[in-house]
């Protein structure tokens, strides 16, 4: 046995190279495909703002945007990252560089407290009023119903989205 | 006033750890890696209960990249360990008790690898009969978990002549209440990263709530002197009381200290179920009496708490808990008996609450039920019976005096939402199967470790070489906003800008040892250390920027940036300019212990904090889910501190006790967790968090009160249970005696009828 499979890899998958943009760079990754993605922004790319908590795709610490859309990394297949636009928490941000204006409506009204599900929470966020800039109390309610959050009481995190969305509204 | 950011004005502060939090650049410990980095795991047993015959290790020391396979003789030093009774294997040597008793761990070159190596390690075992009851673990046939036998600790009080007592009450209630094994469900689980250092130290980044506890306990087990040991112990994704105990430390230290590499460990998500802490899973029987008027005679509690494998912190738990079962009322006949007791189950702690959550559920029923006997209104029950502000504590203890139950009392019954109680359903129309009803509980809960437990606290004030202030602290940072509370007490008590600040905390090479950050303490302790602090510091700053610039002390003052012509207020010197001048460093530290009473009664607190809730539901009677509308909390825990920090722990206490209560329960069957992950264990969603959680603090204490701020920590998680199980009361007529509330327990044929109908009209 080798100690390819022996690492757990199905029988014939190879290290490949893997083609896709990162917040916004080109990335060649030599992978396995049934790496999980969430293993290699934290492992190979020391992007540890994705978490890892749950694994199993429900609490959310680990979600990025997958062309734009709320993926749970820990669910995704290196493979299926191929051409792909994946965007964490590290590559959100204003165009400046400051910080994007969910970020500060978090910070300002105090929409964390140990803070390991905000990255997570954040992109969430963000995938959400990039589709529905004005959504209603249930879409925000069904866009987060996937990120767990077990510090806030969740008082704080409707409060931010809330001011986001007040703020997208005056500065379009 | 209520607590929300347009009430707190410039208090309502960015907290000094926001930024890298939203950003996702705070490396919390669990994030580090280094050079040439091993990755270590646990081998635990698939049984609860079984002898061990034989650990043959040889396949998996033989597999390329392991570099380390250690089993209980490779523990240098005590195999044991315990932040109360060191009883808890490092490693098991001949027994496992529970699912999650290690039996070995490795270190290899990956991840994969140190999986693998775990399934090589042979151990043969001999199962033993299963004890997965508490109740069943007392009875004389049971199998001895401990040779010492199952009851790790027996707790009683009474007071007065119980028999006497209920014969002389006119209404007497009795029933039996049941709470789940919770979990912390924090959403960083345990780990961290252990590194050899080339002068033969060891550093441990892992996150704990008492660095020093854990350098002492690490001590114990490497055989290696205390200082040899630094602690780095913050950041922390939340703990809520279930890093307090040695969780990877153990491990990671073994195995970075063998190997001489650095270590990685960070469990699963099913590793920490299985391995982690729970809540107390408790059984407590309640028989509670009064007069014909209402007021209360007699009372009559026993208490089963089933604490698991080891001991932990489970006889301090069940002190807590006997305590708070009396809770904010006076009674002449009391009788509380309590058992803590060993089962073949995960094992439980130190968790939020700390064995009040239980108490308080159990205690408010009993009124609620009195109060429907009587035919009085539970509010107004709860009034008669209540502890008057000189009144002793539960114990009968000497204690603070506050008007706490008073205040507490008076808010909530002003409060809009118990104003609402006599018609709940009267603002919208609703399905004939949706029932809307409103309840309302109250509780003293302690804050501090209680009699008869060292409890030291303290820190230090530096002026520090490059001119910031340092404040230095034992305490850590683990969600609640410790370092934005600090932040702000040292801006308003000292004049300064938060540029001026450097807070340094989590690291014991750098830190006093200041206690441990349990038990509602540390902004108590933080404020306390800063009074004492604040006349020694301030002078010698003043007398040596006196002394620099040729003006008497009196015209001098702290302020932002450095030291201010009180009279012109101008800057005349900055704390870089001072920090540069000759002399000695000007530093001050202050180290004393947590109040206490004055009695003999292990466990017994001083200082008190007092919250009331009113909460409305609506029960979906086709269904039994129960949702909660809106929340009131009131807190009376003298002058709030950090108005965004407060909000955030009442608002996050409210929905750990949501889940308590209506969904949480880490579920086992013969010792095995039927729960393993968030896919069955249902914490709350955004969902699950309709309406708003009003709070109403309470400031005011006595005049000449020098305890200040008490803690809020845990208060705002123990009280919502009763006030939920009295609102379905109210909408439903159903009394809820176990959590989390069953749905089956809500549901209602007749509701059925009513759907049909409905559906069949459409």
């Amino acid at each position: 046995m080798s100690k390819h499979e022996m690492l757990g890899a199905p029988r014939g998958a190879k290290q490949r190279e893997l083609a896709c943009t990162i917040n916004g760079e080109d990335m060649k990754l030599e992978v396995n495909g049934a790496k999980r993605l969430l293993s290699v922004l934290r492992d190979d790319l020391a992007l540890t703002g994705t978490k890892r908590s749950c694994e199993i795709g429900r609490c959310g610490a680990c979600m990025v945007l997958v062309d734009g859309k709320p993926i749970n990394a820990c669910l995704t297949m290196a493979y299926q990252c191929a051409g792909k636009q994946i965007t964490t928490i590290e590559g959100i941000g204003a165009a400046d560089g400051g910080i994007e204006p969910i970020q500060r409506a978090f910070l300002e009204e105090g929409g964390f407290q140990c803070g390991y599900c905000t990255p997570g929470m954040i992109i969430s966020v963000k995938a959400l009023l990039d589709r529905s800039p004005d959504p209603s109390e249930e879409e925000v309610e069904e866009a987060l119903s996937g990120n767990i959050c077990r510090c806030t009481g969740y008082g704080g995190i409707k409060r931010a989205v809330q001011r986001a969305i007040e703020w997208r509204r005056e500065a379009p | 006033m209520l607590l929300k950011r347009e009430s707190s004005g410039k208090r309502w502060r960015i907290r000094p750890d926001g930024l890298e939090k939203v950003t996702g650049s705070l490396a919390y410990l669990t994030d580090m890696s280094a050079a040439g980095m091993l990755y270590g795991r646990v081998l635990r047993s698939p049984h609860p209960h079984a002898l061990i015959l034989r650990i043959c290790t040889e396949k998996a020391r033989q597999l390329e990249g392991v570099h380390a396979v250690l089993t209980h003789l490779d523990v240098p030093g005590l195999n044991r360990y315990g932040i109360a009774h060191q009883d808890q294997p490092v490693f098991c040597e001949n027994k496992v008790r529970y699912v999650g008793d290690a039996v070995a761990a490795v270190a290899a070159e990956t991840a994969e690898l140190a999986e693998l190596a775990l399934t090589l390690i042979e151990v043969d075992y001999e199962l033993l009969p299963i004890v997965d009851d508490a109740e069943r673990a007392l009875l004389q046939d049971a199998p001895l978990l401990h040779p010492q036998g199952n009851i790790l600790h027996h707790s009683q009080f009474h007071r007065g002549q119980l028999g006497s007592g209920f014969s002389a009450c006119a209404h007497i209630v009795e029933d039996t209440y049941f709470t789940p094994r919770q979990m912390h469900t924090y959403m960083e689980t345990e780990g961290g990263l252990f590194v050899p250092q080339e002068d033969g130290r060891l550093t441990v980044y892992s996150p704990t709530q008492h660095g020093f506890m854990d350098r002492l306990q690490l001590s114990r087990i490497t055989a290696m002197k205390q200082e040899r040991i630094r602690i780095v112990s913050s950041p922390i994704g939340g703990s809520f009381g279930g890093k307090d105990e040695l969780n990877v430390q153990p491990y990671g230290a073994l195995l970075a200290l063998k190997t001489n590499r650095p270590v990685k460990l960070h469990h699963s998500r099913w590793e920490s179920v299985r391995a982690g802490l729970k809540r107390h899973p408790m059984k407590i029987s309640m028989k509670t009496g009064t007069d014909a008027s209402g007021r209360l005679l007699a009372h009559q509690v026993r208490i089963i708490a089933d604490t698991g494998a080891y001991a932990t912190l489970g006889a301090e738990v069940l002190n807590f808990t006997v305590e708070h079962v009396l809770g904010p009322y006076r009674y002449e006949h009391v009788e509380v008996d309590g058992y803590s007791v060993y089962t073949n189950n995960g094992m439980s702690g130190e968790f939020r609450g700390f064995g009040g959550n239980q108490a308080i559920f159990a205690l408010e029923g009993q009124l609620d039920r009195l109060a429907e006997k009587l035919g009085m209104d539970p509010w107004e029950l709860r009034r008669m019976n209540m502890r008057m502000p000189d009144d002793p504590g539960p114990f009968g203890q000497p204690i603070v005096v506050t008007e706490g139950a008073m205040q507490v009392w008076n808010a909530a019954e002003a409060s809009d939402l118990w104003q609402e109680r006599g018609a709940p359903n009267r603002e919208e129309e609703r399905e004939p199967w949706l029932k809307v009803g409103i309840g309302s509980a109250f509780t003293m809960h302690g804050g501090g470790l209680g009699v008869g437990i060292p409890d030291p606290a303290g820190g230090r004030l530096s002026l520090a070489a490059d001119g910031r202030i340092e404040a230095i602290f034992g305490y850590e940072e683990f969600g609640q906003g410790l370092l934005a509370t600090l932040e702000l007490m040292l801006i308003e008590q000292f004049g300064l800008a938060a540029s001026d600040i450097r807070m340094i905390i989590g690291d014991t090479d750098l830190v006093p040892d200041s206690g441990s950050t349990t038990a509602s303490r540390a902004t108590s302790m933080m404020w306390k250390t800063l009074q004492n602090l604040k006349l020694p510091f301030t002078s010698q700053l003043l007398e040596r920027a006196a002394e620099l610039l040729g003006i008497s002390v009196d015209k001098l003052a702290m302020g932002a940036g450095g030291i201010y012509e009180t009279a012109g207020n101008t800057l005349l010197l900055s704390y870089k300019e001072l920090a540069e001048a000759e002399g000695e460093r000007i530093s001050c530290s202050t180290s004393f212990l947590f109040p206490t009473s004055d009695t003999s009664r292990t466990g017994a607190h001083f200082l008190y904090t007092y919250a009331a809730v009113v909460v409305k539901v609506e029960i979906n009677q086709l269904t039994g889910r129960v949702r909660v509308l809106d929340q009131y909390h009131a807190v009376a825990a003298g002058p709030v501190m950090n108005p965004q920090g407060f909000l955030g722990q009442i608002e996050g206490g409210s929905s750990m006790a949501l889940g308590f209560t209506l969904t949480e329960d880490a579920l086992m069957q013969q010792g095995q967790y039927m729960t393993k992950n968030l896919d069955t264990y249902l914490v709350p969603t955004i969902v699950e968090h309709r309406g708003a959680v009003t709070v109403e603090p309470i400031e005011h204490l006595p005049q000449g009160d020098s305890y200040g701020p008490r803690g809020i920590g845990e208060v705002g998680s123990v009280t919502l249970a009763p006030a939920i199980a009295a609102a379905i009361h109210q909408a439903v007529g159903i009394r809820v005696t176990k959590l989390p509330i069953e749905p089956e327990l809500l549901q209602n044929d007749c509701a059925f009828a009513f759907a049909e109908e409905a559906v069949s009209k459409r």
